[in-house]
């Protein structure tokens, strides 16, 4: 396979897993998947480039700040679109219309506010998006840095689970009740699950910026490759989201160069559903056990 | 308000009259304010009236959430488009293979819903949809890419080419026969079945429900109809493109479901007509459609979830309170004089060297019972023993790991639950599984789902021969449920009854389908004292009746009382087994109770 | 022989789900220092009445006091940090995690310093050695003896006041269920109070200062285990009606 179309595939790839690894976090405390969260990655990107380019802010506090208006609407978001709805019966799924409606909602709004073109992003100095020879390949070091930022986020957040709140928003996930029963407090962490799944929208559609380019369109693609990652990577595993996200990316690649731009959903969606269909929880995901 | 107003509210006249009133003016309204624009808005919105009726049917009763009808639309018009302009066909065949087109789609589009939880399914759909669209595009030698299909003819009958008013009576008919066969169709088995498979797909099973197959069912139907949508969408507008078809067209139809009530049957037509004439009314908002369509949606679904045609019943119902007329129609009356309930042959049912893992701990280490056919035996056992695992075997809701289970003969080791129940098994749960929108009767004559025969299509067209079987299970529901104490209570809404008397509904439910055997979850659970006798009498009454029933039970004086032969579980083995006196008075069982010296044996003699 | 203060009252409390009333008028006391019992036969609501006292249910009347607060319809977490601790029956432990991790939640929100956190990890694993060498052990492939004992462990890193548990002989072969009520023992002479529910009855007895007999959502008498055991509570407990309408 031609290099240059690996580097693409994995940079792709890790976007991919940063916007599943987004779902992850909201969806381990609450079992809600945000239909919004492309929206959020938008916004992380519309935000940021407002602020790095039209504003002219250095990058990283322009991205800080698309990192903290975003989590504060994901939080925004749980308060009145998901916990009303799950606190009004457990196993209702209200939260896949309400979510949705959030969704509509946001790209409207983001539409309504930035207008169909789309915005430039300059990677931040020394970084950019110039390609060099490394290997045999053509890369750059912006792509580079993505690669490297999302392994180490996905560490960071791993890392993070093993501390006691993220250990507790795992005993959440797998008994609230006895987590109630320990001191825990399920709404709180919720909140918090949203606000950070937020940042790490932004943070995803910051990064996504230079090479996508901050648009309205690119909620619902995001979305649903995301989805895509963190269905085959099994939902809640991060770093089974993490090499689903290169997977689809090379997938699309090669759909791309064998048949054309057009089918690429078409063919990840293909690859998305046999494997679930014979693996239901995802490559590295886990059953959970049935009760009558 | 007087008692005028009150008769006629009461009357059961009113309500066909009214319809048909309604009817007859919409056929007739083109003559008096028919333009050709208020034809074309009018025709396309009885369009999406039929897919909105579908999706209400997958989504409101079913419980599945589907983002892909937008697409199933586009296949039904593409469908009719490349036939009639490609291929030169006719409109009826070509709308016929728009159905049957959407209808395959839609069937494999709900494999991935079996396999995979609700919101996955939505999902996927929401891709499918998107998917589709980007196909419609990209497939240009098929579909003809960017342009679409144009010149696509009006449908010709007998030589005559139909006007803009024939089409909007096409579509008119098309959705009141949508209606009526959708209200015979939820009025059926499949009805209840569907509501069970969303509620509470356990009971569904325990009834002899097949969720795969109505899931199936429900799809294929929704589908259909999206399809025949999408051929009168194609005639109308002669032309289509791939960009008729976004993705937020299929979102539109979950939101006028959504908005008219989802699970009301008028819902989808209140909901398309408030659809249609928002946007009419708006147009100076027409940037801020999906913000608006957003907020709407969501407040719907914080506020009120069963949409307007749900805050209208309630405040109807409100209403008729305060006139002083009871919310509760009237129990059927049944044509057939008072028959008794029938005798039934009662399975024999074996266990043998049964055995149970959950990952590292054996619930059940071969465990043994034979229980002979019309007899009335009871497992107990501390928590922890295995008791209720046992019944979940023998019902096949947990799978086998290990020994046989015959009933009358033939194992069912490896059965589906919903097969074992159809061919004569019935059970109760630890708490009671009821539909608790549903009335005590509605619930009970979900138990007769396997009795009937009749395909959904029969039911849809409200045939004879299905005629005939609803009411025959109609007369068995009602037996039942007189048999188990319930019969004054029969239109109350199951969820509103006390804890107690949820239990004999289930019991009647069970009942309803006729079972050789009998798997009752700890029946006397949270009864008063009282009830507790009735549940002796009404248990001893079914064995009268020749079933065989197998209790899991801890009131061990019911036990002495009503069963023939007990079996004793400790953890996940059988500690002791024969009559209730040999088995009550023996030592290690007591201490396997209240590791204690009291004889238990002594006061149940 | 009780002896010590009131730290529990339950007055006239009642909880339902729903429709169905489980608990009808409770009253119930618990002196510092003791071990309580709490027996009856299975749906007597004994459950119910720990979930209504720990704040998993919502009384509908009555009054929960618990070292002079009235803690009736209190968040969980306050509660615990008043230092009533409940250990729901089944071993609800997080068993994806492992040992070291549940012990660790069983200090979540406690805000210590690490030193006294060092010291309840010693605690805890002195009176738990099998649950010392064994730390990195998902909590999942445990025996039910040793989940057992790590549900209790994880209580005690709050070092309780009260604690209660809920038939922590579930599905226990019967020297297990020695150890545990040994483990009770102790916790006792440590200065632990206890609130024991039970269906077996006669181990719960066998180390009780005090009993209550609950059947039908009802106390139907109390006392210390010698009367409980000399009277006839015991068979209308389990059997039902039959003494009853005789009496």
């Amino acid at each position: 396979m031609d290099l240059d179309l690996l580097v693409g595939a994995l940079t792709a790839g890790s976007l991919y897993a940063l916007v599943a690894m987004g779902f992850n976090i909201l969806y381990r405390p609450t079992n809600v998947f945000n239909f919004a969260q492309g929206d959020l990655v938008m916004l992380g990107a519309m935000f940021g480039a407002t602020f790095i380019t039209l504003l002219g802010l250095p990058w990283f506090v322009g991205a800080a700040l698309a990192m903290l208006a975003v989590a504060a609407l994901a939080l925004v978001e749980e308060k009145i679109a998901v916990a009303p709805v799950l606190n009004r019966s457990a196993s209702s799924h209200g939260w896949v219309i309400t979510t949705l409606a959030v969704s509509m909602i946001l790209a409207n709004l983001v539409g309504l506010g930035w207008g169909p073109d789309p915005i430039a992003v300059r990677p931040p100095a020394p970084l950019s998006t110039d390609t060099f020879e490394l290997l045999g390949a053509n890369v750059s070091s912006y792509q580079i840095a993505v690669m490297v930022i999302t392994v180490a986020l996905v560490l960071g957040v791993e890392a993070f689970y093993g501390t006691r709140s993220g250990k507790a928003v795992l005993a959440v996930a797998e008994d609230r009740d006895a987590a109630l029963l320990r001191g825990i407090n399920p709404n709180r962490l919720s909140s918090w699950s949203f606000f950070l799944g937020g940042g790490v929208a932004a943070l995803t559609g910051v990064l996504a910026a230079p090479e996508l380019y901050a648009s309205t369109g690119l909620g619902p693609s995001l979305l649903l490759k995301g989805f895509a990652a963190a269905a085959v990577g099994g939902i809640g595993n991060n770093r089974g989201a993490l090499l689903a996200g290169y997977i689809i990316g090379i997938v699309e690649a090669v759909a791309a160069a064998l048949l054309s731009p057009g089918y690429q959903l078409a063919a990840t969606f293909a690859v998305m559903l046999v494997i679930l269909l014979i693996r239901p929880h995802g490559l590295f995901g886990r059953a959970e056990a049935r009760a009558v | 308000m007087g008692d005028a107003a009150r008769a006629l509210i009461r009357s059961p006249r009113t309500r066909p009259a009214l319809l048909f009133a309604l009817a007859l003016a919409l056929y007739l309204a083109p003559f008096a304010v028919g333009t050709e624009y208020r034809l074309f808005i009018a025709t396309q919105m009885a369009a999406y009236v039929l897919v909105a009726i579908g999706l209400n049917l997958l989504n409101g009763y079913g419980g599945q959430v589907s983002l892909g009808h937008g697409a199933l639309v586009a296949i039904g018009a593409y469908t009719v488009a490349l036939a009639m302009v490609d291929h030169q066909w006719s409109f009826w065949p070509a709308a016929l293979l728009a159905m049957v087109a959407a209808a395959a789609v839609g069937a494999v589009m709900a494999l991935p819903a079996f396999r995979l939880s609700t919101w996955y399914f939505a999902l996927i759909t929401l891709g499918f949809a998107e998917v589709v669209g980007g196909l419609l595009t990209e497939w240009r030698e098929l579909t003809h890419g960017f342009a679409g299909v144009v010149g696509i003819p009006k449908p010709v009958v007998l030589g005559h080419t139909l006007t803009s008013f024939d089409l909007y009576w096409l579509a008119l008919s098309l959705n009141i026969l949508a209606l009526v066969g959708m209200a015979n169709l939820l009025r059926s088995r499949f009805g209840r079945a569907l509501v069970a498979v969303r509620d509470n797909p356990v009971a569904a099973t325990a009834a002899g429900v097949s969720l795969v197959r109505i899931k199936m069912m429900a799809f294929v139907t929704s589908a259909a109809m999206a399809g025949l949508a999408g051929a009168l969408f194609a005639v109308q507008k002669t032309v289509v493109t791939p960009d008729d078809f976004t993705a937020d067209f299929s979102i539109f139809f979950l939101l006028m479901v959504v908005l008219g009530g989802a699970g009301r049957l008028w819902g989808p037509v209140v909901g398309a007509v408030v659809f249609f004439l928002v946007p009419e009314l708006l147009t100076a908002l027409q940037s801020w459609r999906m913000l608006i369509y957003g907020v709407a949606l969501l407040l719907l679904m914080l506020y009120a979830p069963h949409g307007l045609v749900g805050a209208i019943e309630t405040g109807w119902k409100r209403l008729r309170t305060r006139l002083g007329l009871s919310n509760i129609l009237p129990a059927p009356s049944l044509a057939t004089a008072r028959e008794t309930v029938q005798p039934v042959a009662g399975a024999a049912l074996s266990v043998r060297d049964v055995e149970k893992r959950f990952g590292g701990v054996a619930a059940l280490a071969g465990v043994s019972l034979n229980v002979a056919a019309g007899a009335t035996h009871a497992i107990v056992g501390p928590n922890g023993s295995g008791k209720t695992t046992l019944l979940n075997m023998i019902s096949g809701f947990y799978p086998v790991d290990g020994g046989t289970i015959l009933i009358d003969g033939r194992s069912v080791v490896g059965m589906a639950p919903h097969r074992i129940a159809r061919g004569g098994v019935g059970r109760t749960f630890q708490t009671p599984r009821m539909l608790p929108q549903l009335s005590v009767l509605d619930n009970a004559l979900l138990g007769a789902f396997p009795a009937e025969r009749q395909g959904a299509a029969a039911a849809a067209l409200c045939l004879p021969r299905a005629r005939r079987e609803q009411a025959a299970s109609l007369g068995d529901a009602l037996r039942y449920l007189d048999f188990v104490g319930l019969a004054d209570r029969a239109m109350e809404l199951a969820g509103e009854l006390p804890h107690g008397q949820q239990r004999l509904a289930e019991i009647a439910r069970a009942l309803v389908g006729r079972p050789r055997l009998l798997l009752l979850d700890e029946p006397a659970a949270g009864l008063s004292l009282a009830e507790l006798d009735r549940l002796g009498e009404l248990i001893a009454a079914i064995g009268a009746l020749g079933t065989t029933v197998v209790i899991v039970e801890h009131h061990l004086e019911l036990v002495a009382n009503i069963c023939r032969s007990v079996t004793v579980l400790e953890r996940g083995t059988v500690l002791a087994s024969g009559t209730p006196a040999e088995v009550f008075s023996h030592e290690e069982v007591i201490a396997a109770y209240m590791g204690s010296h009291t004889s238990v044996g002594q006061a149940a003699s | 022989m009780s002896a010590g203060a009131t730290l529990l009252q339950v007055s006239g409390l009642e909880v339902g789900y729903g429709h169905v009333g489980v608990l009808r008028g409770v009253d119930l006391a618990v002196s510092e220092g003791d071990i309580v019992a709490l027996v009856g036969s299975n749906g007597a609501g004994k459950s119910t009445l720990l979930r209504a006292i720990s704040g998993l249910l919502r009384p509908s009347a009555g009054r929960v006091v618990f070292v002079g607060s009235d803690i009736a319809g209190q968040p969980p977490h306050r509660i615990i940090d008043l230092g009533l601790l409940h250990v729901a029956e089944g071993r609800r432990l997080f068993r994806r995690q492992n040992v070291h991790a549940n012990l660790e939640l069983g200090l979540y929100g406690a805000r210590l310093d690490r030193a006294v956190e060092r010291q309840r990890y010693d605690f805890v694993y002195e009176l738990f050695p099998m649950l010392a060498e064994r730390p990195q052990a998902l909590a999942g492939v445990l025996s039910g003896g040793q989940q057992q004992m790590l549900a209790i462990a994880q209580a005690l890193m709050r070092q309780p006041r009260l604690l209660m548990l809920d038939e922590p002989s579930l599905g226990l072969a019967p020297i297990v269920v020695d150890q545990v009520m040994e483990v009770l023992q102790r916790l006792r002479a440590a200065g632990t109070t206890i609130l024991l529910v039970e269906q077996m009855v006669e181990r719960a007895l066998d180390i009780a200062d005090h009993a209550y007999v609950l059947q039908n959502g009802a106390v139907i008498g109390s006392g210390t285990p010698e009367a409980i055991r000399g009277g006839d509570l015991i068979r209308r407990a389990y059997l039902g009606a039959v003494s009853d309408r005789g009496a």
